[in-house]
């Protein structure tokens, strides 16, 4: 239990640190990009809003640092994160909207590719010396094709070619949203080519992952003696991949990192709705808010999903589940 | 010191060659260039032919000379934010590795929430705060990656050179009174060089991409050439609905051969550290040249009576 | 004594690393007869080919290992009803179905032989079901209880992780786990190496015991010769790949015939008994990619003679009583005299000079 509280404290501090780095940065910068905005926003927003931003953006120079950032944290507490210049609404209300969007697909297409990448990499390792060998190759460099170049090439050959998939957008936008089938078909009919890009793009690389330890875990002793008992070969391989995956589990909070920067920008590509869409609008708008609640909100996600990973690890790993118990 | 020969499997080969063309065209590429990447006054969009070897943009701008030119400022900025981001995670990985204690605890904490930042995200962010008009130039771009990219490698090392501190040959330095910094640097640092290189090539892979990507976003300076920026272009003239794929296609090939040959040569460095990965590795083809129909399975060792030829050692 | 059938027969055994022109012999022509429920103990240097001997009769070598030459044949059954089975010839299947049930074995690192991510119980119980698909849980439970008994464990050892053991505890549940199917041929490789003096001692008189009350046959492999005296009927010894000497246990230890053979007791204290000082053997065993010409050990041998360095003694009988030596001084045609701590007369029960 120490070791999981221990990984707590460290995803807090890291929010922390993310936090405060929200804080700083356009502190930081040179000029001051309130005043554009005050500009512009002047009528839009409640004084009391506007008020708001001027603190996340470091706008109200007259107060002394310490207190801006302890307003700025009360702020956070209250989910307030200021509004959208280009939306004119709350950041959080935009958020909320978005965010399931983001979320769905990319935990989708994260568990499918870690999923599928892992049996794949367990039946290569295991089959290392054969000719599925040849599929290395293939795999490194599917795996260094950036995702939203895959994306690209996936439009491309359905647009010109084959009709078989939708390309933009969530669901058919003339069928209005709800708990029937025709919205909810068109809904899987229109993530499957943005999570087949996911897929693609991380797919090889888990498996690559995975092979590696296969193989290093084949060369055990225990794997061994598992043969040496008589066990029927699937066990045998039960045996080396239920050691092989810990590593994999232990990579993914650098992976899932990777993975989330990309799945943005195959949001942009198919125009699907989500957080990623959303900070490239935000950027081409200078919504400064915007940018900087789905900063932290991207990096929030990311540090949960690690913590989540490294309490399956510790579950799965009974030499650190075990240390301070006996 | 085990001796710092890297397997020459044809993985290791073609990585080796795929690179090598690579930084000669990083090197001679602007030379070479047929035309001007910004010239438009050749016909839009046309298929490739031997005029243009890989076709025009929407703009009749020709794509070959645009990739040409583009190989430079993509390789040089992956590359130093690369090599930056390795030093950095030399010095904080052996660090926190050697020293240990409080220096230990506070450098691994660094590493990891730098970790756990997801760069694209953060590089967005830092990007859209620098003054209007005043695009980073990509070098500061590189150096603002590498600052995000090295926590990986310092991890590694740190776990690498925690392992090799407690080994004899260390132990023997510490006995025979060498300074701290000898045996970090001198006794170490050539142990490590194995993972380093891996690292190196990691953070080398990590930079191209977010490098890329960011000019992808159209947030790198739009008035110099780099893979991402040709995909930008591309992708904000709907170059893939309208299946130009000559135009498309070449940058984000590019972009992830230099990603294979990286990896291909990992294999190599991965099959000397872990020897495993190496031994009684062999290959389909190796296996049919000396006749042995099927691949050994684990357990099941083959049984092969050559008595004619008998080998070495048997006298 | 009753007339005991072979549970294993091996014949002009090779076994060679590698393919093709890289390929080096580990295992050069080696023969034996184990009869069962007989001790055959196995003694080298380590890199001799002692394990490779064994994972190769096995079949459990790994790659690149290769069987290049030779016959194994295990017989199991009682009299008149016995089953023979030529392991190089087996399928996998064959192979799957006589490991464990009749032939087992126990590793040098017990530490390593277990899987890490698995409690004890677990590992006991799949191998009761594999071998057995009709047993109830319960009964296989019990039966693992029983087993721990055997080796003196407690049943709460079951619910541990290996690495919650000690490198004693994890030794002996590898071989109640070896005992699991009461199986005719029982394999350790060097199974008490990694343990401390004390712990080696306990186990060895336990393996005694257990011997006495199942009746297994074992090969028992150890660089540590004196350990073999109170295990083995008889003994060979490897050097290079060959067998060197064989011989029975007594005679080997108290009368040694091969240059080798006393070069390794001297390297090791004696288990019980006065301690002598230990010379070990000068130099370090030969690479297996270039063999000396001649004899194997003739570079380290402080006997050698100019045969030695050119031609390879053949393993025959030194005396009437049929034991085996591969060494030059014991053939009359090419060596005078006999040096006599090479020449003892051993008699049974009574240690003579
Ligand atoms: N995988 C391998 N490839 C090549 N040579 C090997 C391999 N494994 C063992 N050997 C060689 O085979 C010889 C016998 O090794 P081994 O059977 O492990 O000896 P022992 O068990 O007596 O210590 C050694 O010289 C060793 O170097
Ligand atoms: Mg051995």
């Amino acid at each position: 239990m120490r070791v999981i509280l221990r990984r707590l404290g460290v995803y807090a501090f890291t929010a922390w640190v993310t936090i405060t780095v929200n804080f700083i940065l356009p502190r930081l910068m040179p000029g001051n990009p309130f005043d554009q905005i005050a500009a512009k926003l002047t009528g839009v927003v409640t004084a009391q809003e506007l008020q708001a931003i001027k603190i996340q953006l470091g706008g109200d120079i007259n107060q002394p640092m310490i207190e801006q950032y302890w307003h700025y944290l009360n702020q956070l507490a209250h989910f307030n994160l200021g509004v959208s210049i280009t939306l004119s609404s709350p950041v959080s209300t935009i958020l909320a909207g978005q965010i399931w969007w983001t979320v769905g697909l990319i935990g989708v297409a994260a568990v499918l590719s870690f999923l599928i990448g892992t049996v794949l990499g367990v039946v290569f390792g295991w089959m290392r010396g054969s000719r599925a060998d040849n599929v290395i190759p293939v795999a490194t460099f599917l795996q260094s094709v950036p995702y939203y170049f895959l994306g690209t090439v996936l439009i491309m050959a359905f647009a010109s070619h084959w009709h078989f998939f939708p390309l933009e957008n969530a669901y058919d936008l003339s069928i209005t949203p709800g708990w029937h089938w025709d919205f909810i078909s068109s809904l899987l009919r229109h993530s499957e080519l943005p999570i087949l890009s996911i897929v693609l793009s991380s797919l090889a690389g888990w498996m690559l992952g995975m092979r590696n330890m296969m193989v290093t875990i084949a060369g055990e002793d225990f794997v061994l003696m598992a043969v040496a008992k008589g066990l029927p070969r699937r066990r045998v391989i039960w045996h080396a991949a239920r050691s092989a995956i810990l590593p994999s589990i232990a990579n993914f909070t650098l992976a899932i990192g990777l993975l989330v920067s990309g799945s943005l920008l195959v949001e942009q590509i198919f125009n699907y709705p989500g957080v990623g869409n959303l900070i490239l609008e935000a950027v081409g708008g200078e919504d400064y808010p915007l940018i900087q609640g789905i900063f932290l909100l991207i990096t929030f996600t990311v540090l949960g999903a690690s913590f989540l990973a490294d309490i399956l690890y510790y579950v799965l790993d009974p030499r650190i589940r075990t240390a301070t118990a006996h | 010191m085990r001796s710092l020969q890297i397997p020459k499997s044809p993985k290791v080969i073609s990585g080796v060659v795929i690179l090598g063309v690579f930084i000669v065209l990083t090197v001679i590429g602007p030379w070479i260039a047929p035309y001007s990447p910004n010239t438009n006054r050749f016909s839009t969009s046309q298929m490739p032919s031997w005029h243009h070897l890989l076709g025009t943009t929407l703009l009749g701008q020709d794509v070959f000379s645009q990739l040409l030119v583009g190989c430079r400022e993509t390789m040089v900025v992956g590359f130093v934010a690369g090599f930056i981001a390795t030093v950095l995670s030399i010095v904080v990985g052996l660090a926190a590795g050697y020293i240990g204690g409080k220096t230990d605890e506070g450098l691994s904490l660094l590493s990891n929430v730098f970790l756990a930042i997801p760069g694209l995200p953060l590089m967005i962010v830092i990007n859209s705060y620098l003054p209007p008009g005043k695009q980073a130039n990509p070098l500061v771009i590189g150096v603002v990656i590498s600052l995000t990219g090295w926590a990986w490698g310092a991890r590694v090392l740190r776990a690498q050179t925690m392992s090799l501190r407690d080994r004899d040959f260390v132990e023997a330095a510490r006995i025979i009174g060498e300074s701290r910094r000898r045996i970090m640097f001198g006794e170490i640092g050539p142990n490590l060089l194995p993972v380093l290189a891996s690292s190196l090539l990691f953070t080398i892979l990590y930079a191209v991409g977010l490098f890329t990507t960011l000019a992808f976003l159209g947030l790198t300076p739009l008035s110099t050439w780099n893979w991402g920026t040709m995909l930008y272009w591309s992708n904000t003239q709907n170059a893939a609905i309208a299946g130009q794929w000559w135009w498309v296609g070449p940058p984000g090939i590019a972009i992830a051969l230099v990603g294979t040959s990286l990896a291909l040569i990992n294999f190599g460095i991965d099959e000397f550290i872990n020897p495993r990965l190496r031994a009684g590795g062999l290959s389909a083809r190796q296996r049919r040249k000396v006749g042995m129909s099927r691949r050994p399975h684990l357990g099941f060792t083959p049984v092969r009576r050559v008595s004619a030829t008998k080998p070495t050692g048997s006298n | 004594m009753t007339l005991e059938h072979n549970i294993l027969d091996v014949q002009d055994f090779c076994v060679d690393y590698g393919y093709g022109e890289s390929a080096v012999r580990a295992v050069s022509d080696v023969s034996f007869t184990l009869g069962a429920s007989r001790v055959l103990g196995v003694a080298g240097e380590s890199g001799s080919g002692k394990s490779t001997l064994v994972y190769g009769l096995t079949r459990l070598l790994r790659a690149p290992g290769v069987i290049s030459d030779g016959e194994v044949t295990f017989t199991i059954g009682a009299e008149g009803d016995q089953r023979a089975f030529d392991l190089l010839a087996a399928t996998e299947q064959d192979l799957r179905a006589i490991r464990w049930s009749h032939i087992s074995i126990v590793l040098q690192s017990a530490l390593s032989a277990l899987n890490p991510m698995r409690r004890i119980g677990r590992e006991f119980d799949e191998v009761l079901r594999t071998h057995d698909k009709n047993s109830s849980k319960e009964s296989r439970h019990e039966r693992a209880i029983e087993l721990l008994a055997m080796v003196g464990l407690d049943a709460d050892r079951l619910d541990r992780f290996p690495h919650e053991l000690s490198g004693g505890q994890r030794q002996r549940i590898m071989i109640a786990m070896a005992l699991a199917l009461r199986p005719e041929l029982v394999i350790m490789d060097e199974p008490t190496t990694a343990l401390d003096v004390v712990t080696q001692r306990e186990i060895v008189s336990e393996l005694y015991e257990l011997r006495r009350q199942l009746g297994f046959a074992m090969i028992f492999i150890t660089h540590d010769l004196s350990l073999l005296v109170e295990l083995a009927d008889e003994i060979m010894v490897m050097y290079a790949g060959h067998i060197v000497e064989r011989a029975a246990a007594t005679d080997l230890y108290h009368a040694p015939r091969h240059p080798y053979t006393l070069g390794l007791m001297n390297s090791f204290p004696p288990l019980h008994g006065e301690r002598k000082e230990l010379s070990g053997i000068p130099g370090t065993p030969p690479d297996l990619k270039s063999l000396p010409a001649g004899c194997s050990f003739s570079p380290r041998c402080a006997y050698a003679m100019d045969i030695c360095h050119s031609s390879k003694p053949p393993l025959v009988p030194v005396d009437e009583t049929g034991r085996l030596a591969a060494c030059w001084l014991h053939d009359p045609s090419h060596s005078h005299s006999v040096p006599v701590e090479l020449a003892r007369k051993h008699v049974r029960g009574v240690e003579a000079q």
